[in-house]
């Protein structure tokens, strides 16, 4: 049977226009992200997916349990890569900076404070938050990604820190990416002050949180331009990375993979408490501080306590403000 | 013989060219941030507008507006602050649910520009109007207030609240 050459023309005509159709109809942006701020519960009605089994861990305290796991290191371990230039010898970019922030994450320091136990009153299906977390080592990276940085080039340095063996490949720890205030990360100062984020990263789940200094943006990420640990007046970016770890460290414990602890609106338990101080004292500098532990006065953020009826306190079973 | 040939090779291309040409957004790691300072008060801030519109609140909406306000929509003209106050004031504008996301905020000292996405559930004379936002304020200092001067607004896509089709804006956003 011979088909009429005018009829396979019309045919293929026909064809064209259904595959052309199909082609335009597939230009719609495939939105597989989730940006800043995006993170949004999957329970946006608010009800809790699963209820964690720990003697403690309760829930209708204003922040749910969405199934995922916890961080239950006693404590968790804490590595830092120092990104960027920490030698110079006036501001914040220096030793003296290093040195704090290692006392501050130092054993008997921030973990196992009255204020880090606010985080043993979340769990999982396993148990609990220690509420102790402790640096386990760090090491700098004076600038292999350059000094504009993105998810990707920060990705790029934790995963030689790991392929190299200069860190440990731990899924049970916090990794802090700390820059110095020469560097610049898309959406740092303007958007966002951190964040924290997980990735397999030479084959674990690593958590790890990017905290830039905040003497790059004063008005933006820092608490107050002198700090109680200010080596001098104006100088705050130490005290002011130090609000900004300890708000990423709560949350990579009590939300590491980012199915955990959080409420209907997304927001996760330092969240609910992000720049609110309680409480406060005058140093003799006359900077600010709310806590004191380890040698040295602190000016933190308050946490989320997860128990009557949820509520911010600078320690676990204080005053709500 | 050849018509056939060809036919099979139209067949062959063009879904392989349709699966090629689909643009993808960059697959970022999730991530959950540390709002700034500005952008936790200017979160507050804008929901607190909403607020007010939900409520009807006209003088708790027109306090946190200059006197010479201006919203700019697509395609049409600037609209006066009072007029899209009284345009959200009206009853047949209800607005149910909102979310303010990806807020980013450019302080430039008196001033500052806000930038946002929002998704709303709203409904005008009981017909959906919701839809996704892109939202660029500017805000500016007024006696130690913040008050919103001008607004760009936009609409960029279609959300589970949204109606099927394109709409265009209507000032009520």
């Amino acid at each position: 049977m011979r088909i009429p050459l005018g009829n396979i023309r019309y045919f293929l005509a026909f064809l064209f226009v259904i595959l052309a159709a199909n082609f335009l109809m597939a230009q719609r942006i495939r939105d597989n992200h989730a940006g800043p701020g995006e993170h949004m519960a999957p329970n946006g009605d608010g009800t809790a997916a699963a209820r964690p089994t720990g003697n403690t861990v309760v829930t209708g305290n204003g922040i749910n349990y969405n199934g995922g796991p916890v961080l239950h290191g006693n404590p968790v371990p804490i590595y830092i890569i120092w990104y960027g230039t920490w030698t110079s010898t006036t501001g914040s970019n220096t030793q003296a900076t290093v040195n704090l922030i290692d006392s501050f994450l130092a054993a008997n320091s921030l973990g196992g404070s009255g204020y880090e136990k606010i985080n043993t009153t979340y769990g999982d299906t396993t148990g609990n938050v220690s509420g102790n977390l402790q640096l386990s080592s760090q090491i700098f990276d004076t600038g292999s990604q350059g000094t504009k940085l993105r998810n990707s080039r920060i990705t790029s340095a934790i995963s030689s820190a790991l392929t190299t063996g200069k860190l440990p490949t731990d899924p049970n720890g916090v990794y802090l990416f700390l820059t110095s205030s020469n560097v610049s990360e898309s959406g740092f100062c303007s958007q966002f002050c951190g964040f924290h984020t997980h990735q397999t990263i030479n084959g674990a789940d690593i958590k790890w949180a990017f905290i830039g200094n905040p003497d790059r943006c004063q008005s933006a990420c820092e608490i107050q331009s002198t700090g109680p640990n200010s080596p001098s007046a104006g100088v705050g970016g130490a005290d002011g990375m130090i609000n900004i770890i300890t708000h990423e460290s709560e949350e990579s414990i009590t939300d590491p993979d980012l199915n955990a602890w959080f409420d209907s609106a997304g927001n996760e338990d330092a969240d609910k408490c992000n720049f609110r101080f309680g409480p406060t004292q005058k140093a003799a500098n006359g900077a600010q501080f709310n806590q004191t532990f380890g040698g040295h006065n602190w000016m933190m953020q308050m946490e989320w306590e997860n128990s009557r009826g949820g509520g911010c306190d600078q320690t676990l079973g204080g005053t709500f403000f | 013989m050849r018509l056939p040939v060809l036919c099979c090779a139209v067949l062959l291309t063009l879904p392989a060219i349709s699966v090629g040409q689909e643009p993808v957004k960059p697959n970022l790691t999730p991530r959950i941030i540390t709002a700034t300072k500005q952008v936790t008060m200017f979160t507050g801030l804008e929901n607190q507008m909403l607020q007010a519109v939900q409520k009807k609140d006209k003088a708790a909406l027109g306090s946190i507006v200059t006197d010479d306000c201006s919203i700019h929509l697509p395609d049409a003209d600037s609209m006066a602050g009072d007029d899209w106050i009284d345009s959200v004031m009206n009853k047949d504008f209800v607005l149910k649910k909102f979310l303010i996301r990806q807020m980013s905020v450019a302080d430039l000292g008196t001033s500052a520009v806000v930038s946002y996405d929002r998704v709303q559930e709203s409904s005008y004379q009981g017909k959906p109007d919701g839809g996704e936002f892109y939202v660029v304020d500017l805000w500016k200092q007024d006696g130690g207030t913040w008050k919103l001067s001008d607004r760009f607004v936009s609409k960029v896509g279609t959300t589970p609240y949204m109606p099927k089709g394109l709409v265009k804006p209507t000032g009520r956003q």
